[in-house]
């Protein structure tokens, strides 16, 4: 508890000589008003006034909501100077650095907006910022409906439900190198490869079959079946969970509609699944935009060089930034794809509130 | 009656097929995958692919150890995992209980740092992080990864999801039977979110077991070095043994998957509750 | 109660303390940043432990494992320098220039000697001036820099020189000589033109599903394909007008078709080492640097080869009317960095490796090193499981030595564009006109800036 001192009832009294009549003004006018914001915002006024009258009565060093305060910054600070330091600094110095001209190494120069314009005519800028986008828009719905449709199923009474359950998990948390070298044997790019192979048994011509992450129009679709086969599990679970709080009461009123399951579906399980849609959204697009590693697992080969075909942004972000050293560069590129993700993430939020 | 028992049975029956191919899409890699940790590496191509190994070659679990200092890259990558998963959970959920129930001056500032961070892409701050570390002389130290991985604002912003679902109710309560922040956050919200502690405990587990790129900057020595680092660096100096890249990718499974298992039940649990709060 | 609750939160507090200080057991060695509370029996770990009085000089390398030559030539060093320690630090084939680079980076590095790859990474370093230049030890010293035969003059920059070369390896064909005599072909000579060479390939080509024998093999490397151009001596790949490769990728592009070589988007995909195709016995023809020879000898050695162990080297093909032995040059070289924290006896080491003494390690082991002389072409060639035949022994001479990449400001750009264009050809992502047309306009759009 905070320390007390010596009361000097002089003192307490002048203060409170000023804070009583503010006190009364205060509710007065908290009363007197209509628009409920404000009315609740006097109110507080009222409240913090109130503490400051009782903490000149006793005489303590600290207000309640000093102490209040000291409380929460003692549970946040553990981690938010971990934070702070390692990753909060860094991210700033970085923004920053998207203005300036720096190799990491030799003296900083002031670049204006100069790193910004550079990227418009930058062949690999344009191709990594196509086919980032083309990656989101093709792996956000695609897993989203594949997440959606496996917790549906799983979310059955059926036998053998935590096996499937962890199964679709599997891919999730398997290490990424050991799958991707798994995934890159299964679609080899030989005629004998196992997938071809199947192709090819299924009657596609040999001439015409897709050489998948070594083909300039085939390797995005690679990446992309890879990915919604990877992450699907991952949020699946998270759809499962979704599922878990919906009302079974409503499916019983439905019940005695006569509805079929896919209405039951239609109208029930999808609309009552929105809030969980709108975090997966998020997250989804979020981890879409900053995809890397599995591209340059895929595609990287032995140079570990992305194609223009396969070139994404942080992929752009890290050669630029590590291979020729331009740091600053690096940060504007990043800074373009923050605000992507920025602007996406906003209007996510404005549709869940226009339609919640 | 009748009609409608034979079409529900019709649909199960359905349901099991598509859920058994499910299952198969899912497990082929890995079933592909442990099958060729047992054959001989020219082996491991043909083609119709031999399930199981007339001869399996259970050499390849015993060469990879010798190959390559697989037993330190384990034990330094398993010593990392706990460190950090155990000083995440801590500090998130510490940190999330003020977001989530405790009322303090620059609460949404604070906040948006957090959330500002999670959408920029480690690559950016990559170089000026390293080199801060340096200077502190963390350079090819365990301590760098662990303060690279164990402060995200990933684990606050999902700890402070969950928390925000369980009833302030029960905090109010608490206060005025005289409990103090640390102990409602002890007594009352630690037990209840064992949930997405187990969450939280897999992602945290999952994501530092398979790191790589943090590792390959910050850790040089070899005796440092982690088990992903371990499996790229077989990978580039042995290409072409598949079966024993493949052994050692299976055994890199294992630890992750005892985890899940144990933890799977509260796991669904736990995501229901940060998940749906979105 | 409260006192309870505080208790359980500073004990897990300083568990997560005392786990923290454990984690950063095992700093570096010499200098005291990294923490002097540690405990001592921490450092245990480390591979390299300093004797009191000495210092130890942290030296970057790649593949440690594969590298015959990198511990007789640490062992031979401390023996001389019993006050110096070489800690060699793995940083990893894959990525290692950018590894080193983010390593050198500021003020805070502790490498003493650091080795570098090729070409593009050795400009990148000096652009970025993290090296030093070692112009005043080497005049101090008096190193004689024509025993070099010229490639020090190729690498310097600016009029200085920042790295010494200690090994220079050329491209050489090897062949499996099992396979030529299952197939009753007569062995490669060292005079043989691209023509000679193609039917050759195609000569000991099996395409039996299951049985496949591959006449040649090229790694994905740009240089194993593309280069082939340049030996004519007419053109230099930094011109920024490509039309010369084109015969080149033909030929290539043709025998992939045919089954001669292995699928190029397969070996890509598959991460394949060349190592590992050439061990399988299976393929007749492999062009490779020199650097393969010292791999070869080990492994066969060692048991692990069974399938090649009977394999000969010979000159690269030439083209019409030109010397036979014109070749592809790499040299690998060391510096010292800028903030080395122990330059003088770094340079110790520098001079070591690549002078005299360290010739003679590196030939003993099989390598090639920039210093070449007679003698050491004789130990290279009379070394214990280097081919007998007298083929093998003259193809170690060589006419015209041209660098995979001449030292240009400019080459880790054009590098970047060159190995897409080669990519998309031999993926059959474009057609050979396409790929040299995109090479001509983006590397005349480099050297135009």
């Amino acid at each position: 508890m905070g320390k007390t001192k010596t009361i000097d009832p002089a003192v307490v009294q002048k203060k409170l000589s000023i804070l009583e009549p503010q006190l009364a003004q205060l509710q007065k006018q908290a009363e007197a008003e209509t628009d409920p914001k404000k009315k609740l915002k006097l109110g507080r006024q009222v409240d913090r006034t109130r503490d400051k009258i009782r903490q000149a009565k006793t005489g303590e060093r600290f207000s309640r909501q000093t102490k209040r305060d000291l409380v929460a910054y003692s549970f946040i600070a553990p981690n938010f100077i971990g934070f702070a330091i390692f990753t909060l600094g860094p991210v700033i110095f970085a923004f920053v650095l998207a203005f300036l001209k720096w190799d990491g190494n030799n003296a900083m120069e002031f670049a204006g907006l100069s790193n910004f314009a550079q990227m418009v005519g930058n062949k690999r800028f344009l191709a990594a910022f196509r086919n980032t986008v083309i990656y989101c828009v093709a792996t956000v719905p695609f897993t989203l409906a594949a997440a959606l449709a496996l917790a549906v199923l799983l979310n059955q009474k059926i036998k053998g439900r935590n096996f499937f359950r962890t199964v679709s998990f599997f891919p999730y948390v398997a290490s990424l190198v050991a799958v991707a070298a798994v995934w890159n044997m299964l679609f080899s790019p030989a005629k004998s490869g196992p997938v071809n192979m199947i192709l090819y048994n299924l009657g596609m011509a040999a001439k015409s079959l897709p050489k998948w992450s070594a083909d300039k129009n085939w390797v995005m679709f690679t990446v992309v079946l890879f990915s919604v086969w990877k992450n699907m599990g991952y949020y699946m679970v998270i759809y499962l969970a979704g599922l878990q709080g919906i009302n079974g009461e409503l499916y019983e009123a439905c019940d005695l509609d006569g509805a079929n399951t896919w209405q039951r579906f239609w109208y029930i399980t999808l609309p009552q699944l929105r809030p969980t849609t709108f975090f997966v959204t998020i997250i989804l697009t979020i981890n879409c935009f900053k995809v890397y590693d599995i591209v340059y697992m895929l595609a990287g080969g032995n140079t570990g060089v992305l194609n223009e075909s396969a070139i994404v942004l942080v992929y752009h972000i890290y050669e630029e930034a590590f291979r020729n050293w331009n740091l600053g560069y690096a940060s504007a590129v990043a800074m373009v794809l923050f605000l992507m993700v920025l602007a996406i993430t906003l209007v996510q939020f404005r549709g869940e509130k226009k339609y919640a | 009656m009748k009609i409608k028992n034979t079409k529900t049975r019709t649909l199960r029956v359905i349901l099991y097929v598509v859920l058994i191919a499910l299952a198969l899409v899912m497990l082929v890699p890995f079933v592909w995958m442990l099958s060729a940790s047992f054959k001989l590496d020219k082996d491991v191509f043909i083609f119709p692919i031999e399930w199981i190994p007339k001869n399996p070659r259970w050499q390849n679990y015993v060469d990879i150890w010798s190959k390559i200092p697989l037993m330190t890259f384990v034990l330094n990558t398993a010593k990392l995992t706990l460190i950090v998963t155990f000083l995440q959970l801590l500090t998130s959920s510490f940190a999330a209980y003020a977001f989530a129930k405790l009322d303090f001056k620059g609460k949404d500032l604070l906040f948006l740092a957090y959330i500002a961070t999670i959408a920029v892409p480690w690559q950016v701050y990559m170089v000026p992080q390293f080199m801060m570390m340096r200077s502190m002389g963390l350079a090819d130290t365990h301590l760098a990864i662990i303060f690279l991985q164990a402060f995200s604002a990933f684990g606050v912003f999902m700890m402070k999801q969950f928390y925000e679902g369980i009833p302030t109710e029960l905090c109010e309560a608490a206060r005025i039977d005289g409990m103090t922040e640390y102990q409602i956050w002890y007594r009352i919200m630690l037990p209840l979110s064992k949930p997405s502690l187990s969450t939280l405990t897999i992602f945290t587990f999952v994501n530092t077991w398979n790191d790589f790129l943090g590792p390959l900057i910050y850790l040089t020595t070899e005796s440092k070095k982690t088990l992903q680092l371990g499996l790229r660096m077989f990978i580039s100096q042995f290409g072409s043994e598949y079966g024993l890249i493949m052994a050692a990718s299976v055994l890199s499974l294992i630890p992750v998957l005892i985890v899940f298992l144990s933890l799977q039940k509260y796991f669904v649990e736990g995501v229901a509750a940060s998940g749906v709060k979105g | 109660m409260k006192k309870k609750c505080l208790v359980s939160i500073a004990t897990a507090a300083a568990m997560a303390v005392s786990l923290t200080a454990c984690g950063g057991g095992g700093g570096s060695e010499t200098t005291a940043a990294a923490g002097g509370e540690e405990p001592a029996g921490t450092t245990a770990a480390e591979s390299v432990e300093a004797a009191e009085g000495q210092t130890v000089l942290k030296w970057s390398i790649w593949d440690k494992d594969l590298t015959a030559y990198y511990q007789p030539l640490v062992e031979e060093f401390e023996k001389q320098n019993p006050d110096l320690k070489i800690e060699m630090v793995d940083l990893g084939s894959s990525d290692y220039q950018t590894v080193l680079g983010t390593q050198l980076t500021g003020s805070g590095s502790d490498f003493d000697i650091v080795t570098i790859k090729d070409v593009p990474g050795y400009t990148t370093l000096v652009n970025k001036g993290v090296l030093e230049p070692l112009d005043e030890y080497i005049a101090a010293d008096s190193v004689d820099l024509d025993a070099y035969k010229g490639l020090t003059d190729q690498i310097t920059v600016d009029g200085k020189l920042y790295e010494l070369p200690f090994r220079s390896d050329f491209w050489v064909v090897y062949y499996n000589k099992d396979v030529f005599d299952a197939a009753q072909v007569a062995y490669p000579t060292n005079d043989m033109t691209f023509e000679d060479y193609d039917a050759l390939a195609r000569q000991l080509t099996v395409d039996t599903p299951g049985q496949e024998v591959y006449g040649a093999h090229y790694h994905t490397w740009r240089s194993a394909v593309q280069l082939f151009g340049i030996l004519d001596g007419k053109n230099t790949i930094l011109d920024g007008t490509y039309d010369f490769l084109k015969p080149y990728y033909e030929l290539v592009l043709a025998e992939q078709e045919d089954g001669v070589c292995q699928d190029y988007a397969t070996l890509k995909t598959s991460n394949l080492h060349y190592s590992g195709a050439f061990s399988q016995g299976n393929v007749a023809m492999m062009n490779m640097g020199t650097w393969f020879i010292s791999t070869m000898i080990e492994k066969i050695k060692s048991g692990e080869y069974t399938d090649c162990a009977n394999w000969g080297i010979v000159k690269y093909p030439h083209a019409d009317g030109v010397e036979p032995g014109s070749t592809l040059a790499t040299i690998t070289a060391l510096s010292i960095p800028a903030n080395a924290p122990h330059k003088d006896a770094a340079w110790k080491f520098v001079k070591f490796v690549c002078g005299e003494e360290g010739a003679e390690i590196l030939a003993n082991t099989g390598n090639i090193p920039a210093l070449m002389t007679d003698d050491i072409a004789g130990m290279i060639s009379a070394m214990d499981g280097f081919p007998t035949d007298e083929g093998s022994t003259e193809a170690l001479q060589t006419a015209n030595l041209y660098l995979e990449m001449p030292v240009s400001n400019k080459s880790s750009e054009i590098e970047i564009v060159l190995n897409e264009a080669h990519d998309n050809i031999m993926t059959g992502n474009s057609t050979i006109d396409e790929g040299i047309a995109d090479m001509n306009e983006k590397v005349g759009a480099v050297l135009a800036q």
